[in-house]
């Protein structure tokens, strides 16, 4: 499962850098924008199935690689 | 806990205390104002020194005159009475209060803070007939020109009497007579004729001082220059005081001045103020009366001041330019109205230096727009003011009549009026 | 009866402290008064709503019952099905009381009687909640924890705008000695940096300097000098004034125990638009890019409507933008305004992509995003100047 969000995120931000820092806020150094994380949204329910609604997206919990993890683990 | 709070709230108060102190403390003087700085002062019609005290206190004490008017006083030609005082070197000097919007009111409250000084003095009071619309001053106006210091001065000072209550009640009336609650409350005792009580009053003493000191401090903030423009005009005058030649500069200035438009109205201002929008007011003042107008009352508050100050002064009532007044339709019938039921007024309480120009037929250059003196009109009323202040300084003998208040004087219109005697 | 314009005088802020004292030495003891604040708050919202405003008492008093019963009832709805029309109807009757406020002027020529101050920022509030309500979001709600949301006094009359959830679970639980202290000192400073900003600075800017450049520039006419000088005067002036009026807004519900989200984080040194508009009247363009935006490309691209991503988003911020000039009212320069920004935004979309690719060739130390912040300040000022209605006043009015 980390495997396939780390995919998404380097897919989506056209970096590595989300594998190599864990904890890299993912909006403030500005990898992702909302046109992003609708994407990534999309992506996770294409890729893992699990079905996040845009108001559950609360950006102070998904701004790290870390926490997206977390989020989707918990989720499934 | 408690040094939580003390880091939270303990700048705070400490800013307040001091706050309290800086202003509630009698510490702050200016000392006096420079010979210079009284002259610019004079000219600046500034708004914060008509609603303060410590400069125009200083002013009367010497050798300036209160001027009372409105916007008239601002149109500094070279035949302006202030500048014909100082070109002339003549025992006094105008100092000029009011603009665009004050009335009697605020002239009244504007002598609260310093009826002391005004004791036993001169003064000239230029009365629009303007003013005396049906609501009779505007709030917004009244606001420009009243200041708190100038309410708490005149609660703290003022008798119970007819005239107390009406102006406690007019005060009432507009918002920021009633913006300070506390205030609100002493002046609704006032428009009722009780006693403040002695907490109410020490409030009120410490406001003062408080207000004292903010006079103090910036009154002189924001002053309009135009020192250099009168001393321009000064120039343009003859070296010795004659009439004759005096008519001679003022006919030229207006010749030079006007010329661009059918009513003899200055240039400058035809430009801005009438050249877009005259043909909309033909024939739109035919409905104007100024004969009902709480005004009346309103300028009765500024005699009794008069008389409580045993002051001797001059009223001036200006004309409207006729050829406005015709293309307009302003009734000639109701200014004569207007004129007689004022001077009714004055006479009848023993006001009688009264300049009326009401009626001067059509002379060139007399005013300089469509409502305010210029050039040779000034000089007219020079003719008058020079005179009264270079005469003796006799103890007036007014007789005060309350009637003046009442709702039937400040609507008494018509055959009303004709009926005067 | 007496009628007081929030924040606007002292005698106001003299009130709140009085009538606060007890609520915050309730928090300071683990307790939240809940009784006493509604009472606070009715007082509060009488003072402003009431005397002189009754009019506007009523309409709020109306709108309030009419949002509270189409949230509830949708909710209701919400629980048993999810027809995707239903929940427009929802969000256009959410609206419509804002759009029959401001579309009547247009037809009658006479203001409306409907409005009242911040009756745009509570339709926000509204949609909001009927949003989140579609997406399930929303598990439990009353109607009286909608009127209290709605109705939280202190950011009534003009934001930040607040969300249902996050407001809840704020008000659910009483802060612990150590935070709610923490929040009490925000409050204060934030309260004390307002008066900074609003009466001294927006004072400075807007009451005693903006009239005389005012006045210079329409007698100039034209493009002059004077008129540079209005755009950067007015530009401090909205800043200082709706900043200051956020920092009482916020300060005061921290008082009251509330995190209320903040509106302003220094926007001025923002290096592109993007930035800005996080920056800048934050709660607003936070509500726009979640509710509009997000859902505009999330709805394109689920339905795949569209295949270029960079498409979707230049079409998604040109939506977002002429919805908010709209918002600010129907004339001319609002909408202006809103294409601009929108106009904006894509083009630093587009730089920050040629930035990306390119990233060894182009240079990036201090002078640069000097520049960039010099750039982004005065494109920024611009908008405000075309948002003024300056520009409408000097070349169109006669």
């Amino acid at each position: 499962m980390k495997d396939t969000v780390l995919g998404i995120l380097e897919d989506l931000t056209g970096s590595d850098e989300v594998s190599k820092d864990l904890d890299v806020n993912l909006f403030e150094t500005g990898l992702l924008d909302s046109m992003a994380t609708v994407q990534l949204l999309l992506e996770l329910q294409a890729q893992c199935g699990i079905d996040v609604p845009v108001s559950e997206f609360e950006r102070s919990e998904w701004d790290t690689p870390n926490k997206i993890i977390a989020k989707v683990e918990s989720m499934q | 806990m408690k040094k939580e709070l003390f880091k939270i709230f303990g700048p705070l108060i400490c800013a307040f205390l001091l706050l309290g102190i800086f202003l509630g403390l009698p510490l702050f003087n200016r000392g006096k104002i420079s010979k210079e700085k009284m002259r610019e002062i004079s000219y600046s019609q500034s708004t914060n020194i008509f609603k303060g005290r410590y400069v125009k206190n200083q002013a009367f004490s010497g050798k300036y005159v209160p001027f009372f008017g409105s916007s008239e006083l601002s149109r500094l030609d070279a035949l302006h009475p202030s500048i014909l005082a100082e070109k002339y070197h003549r025992n006094y000097q105008p100092f000029l209060l009011g603009n665009a919007g004050s009335q009697s009111l605020a002239h009244f409250y504007s002598m609260q803070p310093v009826n002391s000084a005004l004791h036993g003095k001169k003064a000239v009071f230029i009365i629009s007939p303007q003013w005396f619309v049906k609501d009779g001053t505007n709030a917004e106006a009244f606001s420009l020109y009243y200041s708190n210091l100038e309410g708490v001065n005149w609660i703290l000072n003022s008798k119970d009497s007819r005239a107390t209550r009406y102006a406690a009640s007019r005060l009432l009336a507009m918002p920021t007579g009633s913006s300070d609650e506390l205030m609100k409350m002493a002046l609704k005792k006032k428009e009722k004729g009780k006693p403040l009580g002695k907490t109410l009053r020490w409030y009120l003493e410490y406001r003062r001082n408080a207000l004292e000191n903010e006079d103090h401090l910036f009154s002189m903030f924001k002053l309009n220059d135009r020192t250099q423009k009168v001393d321009r005009a000064m120039k343009k005058l003859p070296e010795r005081y004659s009439v004759g030649k005096l008519d001679a500069v003022a006919t030229k200035l207006g010749e030079n001045a006007t010329g661009n438009n059918p009513f003899d109205v200055s240039k400058k201002f035809w430009n801005k103020r009438l050249k877009g929008s005259y043909k909309e007011l033909k024939g739109k003042q035919a409905d104007y009366d100024y004969t009902q107008s709480p005004e009346f009352a309103d300028f009765q508050l500024v005699l009794q001041q008069f008389k409580d100050n045993n002051m001797d002064v001059m009223f001036i009532i200006p004309p409207v330019n006729r050829k406005w007044m015709e293309y307009t339709g302003l009734s000639q019938k109701m200014l004569d109205r207007f004129d007689k039921k004022i001077i009714y007024q004055l006479h009848s309480q023993g006001f009688n230096n009264i300049c009326d120009m009401t009626n001067v037929k059509e002379e060139p250059y007399f005013m300089q727009d469509t409502i305010h003196l210029g050039w040779r009109g000034w000089l007219a009323a020079d003719t008058y003011i020079s005179p009264f202040m270079a005469s003796k300084f006799e103890a007036p003998h007014y007789k005060m009549n309350d009637m003046f208040y009442s709702k039937g004087w400040q609507n008494l219109s018509g055959s009303g009026i004709d009926d005067l005697k | 009866m007496i009628n007081l314009q929030p924040y606007q005088n002292p005698t106001y802020f003299v009130l709140l402290a009085v009538a606060l004292l007890p609520l915050a030495i309730g928090l300071l003891y683990g307790k939240r008064f809940k009784v006493y604040e509604m009472i606070v708050s009715f007082a509060f919202l009488l003072l402003t709503f009431g005397g002189v405003k009754l009019n506007e008492g009523l309409a709020l008093l109306g709108y309030v019952i009419f949002e509270t019963l189409l949230v509830c009832g949708y909710h209701a709805y919400r629980k048993k099905q999810n027809s995707g029309y239903v929940f427009v109807l929802a969000v256009v009757l959410a609206i419509a009381p804002l759009l029959i406020f401001k579309l009547t002027p247009f037809v009658t020529g006479k203001p409306s009687i409907l409005g009242f101050l911040g009756i745009s920022y509570l339709t926000f509030k509204v949609v909001g909640t009927v949003m989140e309500t579609r997406d399930g979001m929303i598990k439990e709600l009353k109607w009286y924890h909608v009127l209290h949301f709605l109705l939280f006094f202190p950011t009534i009359s003009s934001g930040p705008i607040d969300r249902y959830r996050r407001f809840r679970k704020d008000y659910e639980k009483v802060p612990s000695r150590e935070k709610y202290l923490e929040l009490l000192g925000k409050g204060v400073w934030n309260i004390f940096l307002g008066f900074f900003y609003k009466f001294i600075l927006a004072y400075a800017f807007g009451t005693l300097i903006l009239p005389v450049v005012s006045k210079y520039a329409l007698g100039h006419g034209g493009i002059s000098w004077w008129l540079v000088a209005y755009m950067y005067v007015y530009a401090m002036d909205l800043f200082f004034d709706f900043a200051g009026y956020s920092l009482f807004a916020v300060g005061i519900s921290y008082i009251m125990g509330v995190e209320t989200p903040v509106n302003f984080n220094k926007p001025f040194i923002s290096k592109n638009i993007k930035e800005f508009w996080n920056r800048w009247h934050m709660s607003l363009s936070f509500w726009f890019r979640d509710y509009i935006y997000m859902r505009f490309v999330f709805f394109i691209m689920k339905n795949k409507l569209m295949k270029n991503r960079v498409h979707i988003a230049s079409v998604g911020y040109l939506l977002l933008f002429l919805i908010m000039g709209f918002w600010h009212g129907l004339t001319w320069y609002y909408i202006v305004y809103g294409l601009y920004h929108a106009c904006a935004i894509i083009l630093c979309d587009a730089w920050l992509r040629f930035k990306k690719k390119h990233k060894d060739k182009l240079p990036h130390n201090k002078f640069t995003e000097c520049l960039a912040i010099f750039v982004t300040f005065n494109v920024v000022c611009f908008s405000f100047l075309i948002f003024s209605g300056f520009l409408d006043t000097l070349f169109f009015a006669k």
